[in-house]
Order: C-alpha cells, then structure tokens, then sequence
C-alpha cells in the first residue's frame, strides 16, 4: 500500500508545529529539548515518505543521518546542562537571564 | 477500494502520534511527557514500517526509544527537580508560541506535492540501506561518525567535575 504523499506531509507539518510549540511555550529546558527530539521525528517522517514517493532509498539514509544527529544534539544538551546545574541548580530557562537586555 | 487494513493502521499510527505528541508538549511532570515521546516514537516507527522503511524503523526503536529516551529519563531522575511541578509549565508568551506553531502548519500546507506512481521499495530494504550508506554514502557516513565523537568527547569535558587546582 502506498499512503498518499501528501498524507504524510500534513502529518509530519502537524507534528512539526506541535514540537515548535512545545520549543517556544515550555520553561522547562529538558522539555525543550525534547520537543527538538520531535521535531526531528517529523522531519524524519517526512523524508521516509519522500523515500516512498520517489522510490529510491537516499530519503532513508538522510534520515539516519538526521538520528545520529538528533543523538549528538542530546549528547551535548544535556552535558551542558549538567555543567550549568553545577553552577545553578534548577532546569527552568526563566532563572537564565544573565544575557537579557 | 473497501477495507484496507494498512491504510486503518497508517491512520491509527498518525492520529495516536499527534495525540502523544499534544500531550507530551502539555504534560507537567516531566516523566510522563518523556513517557508520552516514548509513546510517539513507538507509533512513529509504526509509520516507519507502513512507509517500507524497515531498518529506520528498528534504528527508530533501539536508538531513538532505547537509548536517547533513556538518556534523558536518566538526566531528569539525576537532576534534583523538586519543586519543578509546582512552577507553571508555560511562559506568559504562550499564546505567541500557539501562533508559531499555526504558522508552522500553514507553511506546510502550502507544499503540495503531485502524486505518482513509484517503484516498490519493499524488497529487501536493509541490504538496500547497506548499499547506500557502504556506496554513495560512505563520506558522509564517516564524517557523521566523527561528528558522534567530537559529542562524546564534548559531553565528556562539559560534564566532568573539575577538581579545586583549575
């Protein structure tokens, strides 16, 4: 069965949306984090359905690509944020205000 | 056309994922919004295997629900977070944030696409990926590999605790 591209396109838009959302509205920073996690998911989604569409596999591969990255991302936020708990504890981004004019 | 049990599947996947996802973004205690990605990564696979994306779908499972998931369960748990719940989970800017995401959606829905007729990617997909990555792919699959070094080795100068001589 093939699902229609543009299916998937309104799918992977919706979950992109959501995990925007989730990046601009949530103070907590590992949640932030995690909505970046679904915005890679979707585009993932996106790209395996491009696969799909264009029946040839380099839509897929991008996509690992895109997991060892979303993993390195992972890898250094969190590393920083134990570094800046060391500092401060706390996860919420409002007590970040250092930089703010 | 009638009943077509892939096609259910396509649409249950795609509606429980938008649902974990909604309730991942809103949740307050952060382990049951990492419990909530949990759920959509898993759904996400699903649509992984009805796009005859075999082997994404398992790297999707073990790497993404295995190990990254696990690795954040393991930083909020680390992180002493009392008192985390009782603060509001959304900046006042919220409503700016809801705009944001609409325009997202509406960006999207503006990239149409015509439909066609491919070929059947479904034969074996895993040795297909196999030529890929070892053929065409193969510098970019090098570089990617020094990329997850440099963030090992990032992660573990960033989180090392330094002694009192620095």
């Amino acid at each position: 069965m093939i699902v229609p591209m543009n299916v998937v396109l309104g799918l992977s838009a919706l979950l992109f949306a959501i995990g925007a959302f989730g990046f601009l509205a949530r103070r907590n920073i590992i949640l932030m984090f995690i909505s970046v996690e679904i915005m890679l998911t979707a585009i993932n989604i996106s790209l395996a359905g491009f696969s799909q569409h264009h029946g040839n596999l380099r839509g897929q591969v991008l996509a690992l690509f895109v997991i060892a990255i979303a993993a390195a991302e992972a890898g250094i936020g969190l590393g920083l944020l134990i570094a800046k708990n060391r500092n401060k504890s706390g996860t919420d981004v409002s007590d970040l205000i250092k930089l703010k004019w | 056309m009638g009943f077509d049990l892939a096609t259910t599947a396509f649409y249950y996947m795609a509606g429980a994922s938008v649902t974990s996802a909604i309730l991942a973004v809103t949740r307050k205690s952060p382990v049951h919004c990492m419990l909530w990605v949990l759920a959509l990564f898993m759904h996400v696979a699903g649509i992984f295997l009805i796009l005859n994306a075999e082997f994404l779908a398992a790297v999707q499972v073990i790497v993404y629900a295995g190990a990254i998931l696990i690795f954040y369960l393991f930083i909020v748990m680390l992180l002493d977070l009392a008192g985390e719940e009782t603060r509001p989970r959304f900046g006042k800017h919220w409503p700016l944030a809801v705009v944001a995401g609409i325009f997202c959606i509406i960006v999207a829905l503006l990239a149409q696409v015509e439909p066609r007729i491919a070929e059947d990617l479904s034969s074996a997909n895993l040795a297909q990926v196999g030529e890929q990555l070892f053929g065409p792919f193969a510098l970019p699959f090098e570089i990617i590999s020094l990329v997850l070094l440099t963030a090992i080795i990032g992660a573990v100068v960033l989180a090392r605790r330094r002694s009192a001589e620095s």
